[in-house]
């Protein structure tokens, strides 16, 4: 029983770590084919929203299968997902408004663009496919 | 088990590889700066993987405060990008 557990166990923590791998390099390669920097925005939040959520969740799977379960290591992985989620959502709004207001060329398909327009201008319609 | 972190940390290497290569041939600086955040996300998690390879439980902090603190290094950029204005 103890063993299974262990196979089990090793088996996750190898899907998550290569898995969490995976989406970093994914999002790397995407860097390529995205037009603009706010598409680059988007293409950053697989890695920190998915890739490293996975790697430090299978970290923690791997030093409970080797060391035993501690608390506390629990609490700091916990902390550390949530953080990631919360600080890179953040992190990318802040970047993207940056990347907006730095002049940086974006596709001319891209609608609302609330932020190069006069506050009374009133709001803009967002993009569809029949223009 | 050892196989699979070093195969982990080859991965991660590779995005950072790819990662610094996309800031070299970037068109615009925001563009480097989003492709610099994902090569700080892909250390971290190397970081992470560095300490189960070595069996210290150091980088569980490690990754805890560069996950908590990363915001920091994105705003400055942020701000450097619109030269100061928010």
């Amino acid at each position: 029983m103890n063993s299974a557990l262990d196979i089990v166990l090793a088996v996750l923590v190898a899907v998550l770590l290569l898995g969490g791998a995976f989406w970093m390099l994914t999002s790397a390669l995407s860097m390529f084919h995205a037009r603009d920097s706010l598409s680059r925005v988007n293409v950053l939040s697989p890695a920190t929203g998915l890739g490293l959520p996975m790697i430090v969740l299978g970290t923690f799977l791997e030093h409970t299968r080797v060391d035993g379960f501690d608390v506390a290591t629990l609490m700091k992985t916990l902390f550390t997902v949530v953080a990631l989620i919360i600080v890179s959502s953040i992190a990318s709004n802040v970047l993207a408004r940056a990347a907006y207001l730095s002049g940086a060329p974006v596709d001319p398909r891209t609608a609302p663009q609330d932020l190069a327009r006069a506050p009374g201008e009133g709001d803009q319609v967002p993009h569809s496919e029949d223009r | 088990m050892t196989v699979i972190l070093w195969l982990t940390i080859a991965i991660l290497s590779a995005a950072i590889l790819v990662g610094l290569f996309r800031v070299a041939t970037a068109p615009d600086a925001a563009s480097r700066a989003v492709v610099g955040d994902l090569v700080f996300f892909s250390a971290i998690g190397i970081i992470a993987v560095i300490g189960l390879v070595h069996e210290s439980a150091v980088s569980v902090d490690a990754t805890l405060i560069a996950s908590v603190l990363g915001i920091l290094a994105t705003v400055a950029l942020a701000r450097i990008l619109t030269r100061g204005r928010r």
